[in-house]
């Protein structure tokens, strides 16, 4: 079972991780019908807090949050308190005045969603800090990975590229290594350290060096944003040496998956026709994000597991 | 008149280490014996406890002038009273900083008179601690300054520092320094490793620490000018140091007392609680285990209490917004009696014989010598409580298991009870 918040995937245990995906997968179906809506969450309120830009991330558990009948109520920085000098306790305590029952929060630091978590009753769900951790990004790649492989234990994901700067990539390594994956690194020298192999993943340098084993390839974005100055060379250079493009995927196993957390800087990390080509399964992570941070809500917020092959919930 | 009862004596300087009787009259050491009379001296009963000579302390930001919410001269007099420290140095970073002699005569002039332990100066290096002027380094002294640096911050240009060094040497005073890399610094916000990798917080190598320390060196070696290292908290660090000592350089060292009892778990195991941010941050155990050892050695031959204080204001923020530092003045000899073990003779060096030697001052319990005593209960053990006389609270070694504690502290004859 689930705690109180979903801070990260770095202390989740197997059994939570699978019980999320299962009951995502169940959630799958609400979104496919003409009334896309569930009776669930009725009554309670979901906030979404965001420091940083996002289009995918937060529509995503917007809908989610809708679908499954709560009411939602959106904060941004830019709009907010914050540009008049507001600290994020005080925004929050502001919040809690409000009796919220969920924040979903997105910041530039690494750690502020615990922050909140320690201080407050309500749930707080990461949907991303600073570098730490995505982790329903990651779930949705978990479970994207398992719809086309199956069980993911024994297999192989390459994450290509600045690993160093990422929340995805870190979720996905504690959570793949979870459940039984090899992750295997490769991108340049400053944003792919040596050190991160004390998460239980190999380091290698070139895609090169990692497509032939891999069973799916996860290329990430350069978080120019995060990036200190002088840590990288040119565009030119980093697609020379990290990006894909169909040439290299034709040394890689066939029926390799190529993911992407989004935005997609095209011409670098990925080339257009490898983005939207038969390999891709970009836009299905896009659908199952919706499902996963359906069931996050669900479980969060006092939904019981699901029993195999039931459907009351989404009924 | 004080009479201190059946204390047990610890003077490193003298060697002494036994069951005493201290009188103290008119602000000194008047007799040390066995059954000494009362005569109408206020009688202390020590019996248990152990007398030392009262600690030294080379690193505090006392916050006054400038932001005195955080803390003032008399709660950072009080607070390094209930800390055992007689003396304390307070950072020139301050607003306005301590940069020119007419700046450091007003604040010489207004640290007297303090209810607990006495203030002395330090002046900046360089003006506005930026590190590209240099103060009225001379004058400052002169108004009373016991020493010349630049606080917490560090000069990372070495041609700045060797000025800096060479301009401070003929003056005499010593150069306290905090070995560190600036750029380096600014990248991250707790010791790069393992736990910074777990938590995805950006780092700081140790390599700023091990530079800043090389640099010093290399330029006390060039210049000749005595320097004080106020923060070496690394394995390399401190074997950086002991080449040096061995090569005869005229270089003496302090670590922080917290850095001997905290690794950087501290920071995961807090749920990134910005109270675990410091500069130079909490280090690996293996660090702080080398680090230890060379307090044992002497390489580092100084605890200091590397007093930050700050409030809710600066430190109530996600953990890389938050103010690094620390309070320490009230929780710096039971974390280093933790450390050292229950040493109390080394101990006694740490905190008071060394710092006081660096200042060129002797830290003893003798007759006809100034009575600055530390009185202090060998015995207790407990969770460390949070700091009571402290303006502000950002203790992170609340609720750590110490050993140790100050019961009250002796200056010029004074008596201050700490708890």
């Amino acid at each position: 079972m689930l705690g109180k918040d979903l801070l990260g995937l770095r202390r989740l245990g197997v059994e939570e991780i699978t019980e999320i995906l299962d009951t995502a997968a169940h959630f799958r179906a609400v979104s496919e019908r003409r009334i896309k809506k569930v009776p669930t969450l009725r009554g309670r309120t979901v906030v979404t807090l965001f420091f940083e830009n996002s289009t995918r991330t937060r529509m995503s558990f917007d809908l989610a949050a809708k679908r499954l009948s709560a009411d939602t109520l959106g904060f941004s920085a830019s709009t907010s308190s914050t540009k008049k000098g507001e600290t994020l306790m005080d925004t929050a305590r502001n919040i809690d005045a409000m009796k919220p029952d969920a924040i979903i929060i997105r910041h530039p630091c690494s750690g502020a969603p615990h922050m909140l978590a320690r201080a407050f009753p309500w749930t707080v769900i990461n949907a991303g800090d600073g570098i730490n951790e995505h982790p329903s990004q990651a779930l949705l790649d978990m479970l994207t990975m398992r719809d086309h492989l199956g069980d993911l234990a024994g297999r192989t994901v390459a994450i290509v590229g600045d690993v160093y700067h990422s929340r995805v990539a870190r979720s996905n390594i504690f959570g793949l290594r979870k459940l039984g994956a090899s992750v295997v690194l490769a991108g340049p020298g400053t944003m792919c350290r040596p050190e991160l192999e004390q998460l239980g993943v190999r380091v290698r340098h070139r895609i090169d060096d990692v497509l032939e084993e891999a069973d799916v390839v996860m290329m990430l974005r350069i978080q120019r944003e995060r990036l200190e100055p002088g840590a990288m060379s040119t565009a030119r250079e980093y697609s020379r040496f990290y990006g894909l493009d169909l040439a290299r995927l034709r040394q890689a196993r066939p029926g390799i998956l190529v993911m992407h957390p989004g935005p997609i800087n095209r011409g670098v990390e990925l080339s257009p026709e490898v983005a939207d080509g038969s390999q891709s399964v970009i836009m299905e992570q896009v659908t199952n994000g919706v499902a996963v941070r359906m069931a996050l809500l669900y479980l969060l917020l006092g939904g019981d597991p699901l029993p195999a092959g039931a459907d009351h919930a989404v009924a | 008149m004080l009479l201190l009862r059946q204390g047990r004596v610890v003077c490193p300087s003298t060697g002494v280490d036994r069951v005493l009787d201290v009188r103290v009259l008119d602000g000194q050491i008047a007799e040390i014996g066995v059954d000494l009379a009362a005569g109408d001296a206020r009688v202390v009963d020590c019996a248990g406890y152990a007398l030392l000579p009262a600690f030294v302390d080379l690193v505090a930001d006392l916050a006054d002038p400038g932001t005195t919410w955080r803390e003032d001269l008399r709660s950072g007099s009080l607070a390094a009273a209930a800390g055992g420290f007689a003396t304390v140095l307070a950072s020139p970073a301050t607003d306005p900083v301590v940069d020119s002699g007419a700046i450091a005569q007003g604040l010489v002039d207004a640290s007297h008179d303090l209810p607990g332990a006495r203030v002395q100066r330090v002046g900046a290096l360089t003006v506005g601690l930026l590190g590209q002027e240099l103060t009225e380094m001379g004058s400052m002294l002169a108004a009373g300054c016991v020493a010349i640096g630049d606080g917490g911050r560090t000069v990372s240009d070495a041609a700045m520092l060797h000025n800096a060094l060479s301009y401070a040497r003929p003056f005499g005073g010593v150069v306290l320094l905090r070995p560190g890399q600036r750029a380096l610094e600014a990248r991250g916000c707790m010791h790069e490793g393992q736990t910074s990798v777990q938590l995805g917080l950006r780092g700081i190598p140790a390599a700023a620490e091990e530079i800043g320390i090389a640099m010093v060196i290399a330029l006390v070696r060039a210049t000749k000018a005595r320097v004080h290292l106020t923060h070496v908290t690394t394995a390399v660090g401190a074997e950086l140091l002991a080449r040096a000592k061995d090569a005869g350089l005229s270089l003496t060292a302090s670590v922080p007392a917290r850095s001997l009892v905290l690794s950087d778990t501290a920071v995961s195991d807090s749920g990134y609680d910005s109270v675990t941010r410091l500069l130079p941050p909490l280090r690996p155990e293996q660090d702080r285990l080398a680090v230890c050892a060379a307090v044992v050695s002497g390489v580092i031959d100084s605890v200091c209490s590397d007093h930050t204080p700050w409030t809710r204001v600066e430190k109530e923020l996600e953990f890389e917004r938050a103010q690094p530092g620390a309070v320490g003045l009230e929780t710096a000899f039971s974390a280093t009696f933790t450390a050292l073990d229950g040493d109390l003779p080394r101990v006694a060096r740490a905190l008071a014989v060394s710092p006081a030697a660096v200042l060129g001052r002797t830290a003893r319990i003798v007759v006809g010598d100034v009575a600055d005593l530390a009185l202090v209960d060998p015995g207790f053990q407990g969770p460390c409580a949070p700091p009571v006389q402290s303006r502000s609270s950002n203790e992170p070694l609340v609720g750590h298991a110490l050993r140790g504690r100050v019961l009250a502290t002796v200056v010029s004859g004074r008596l201050i009870a700490a708890i």
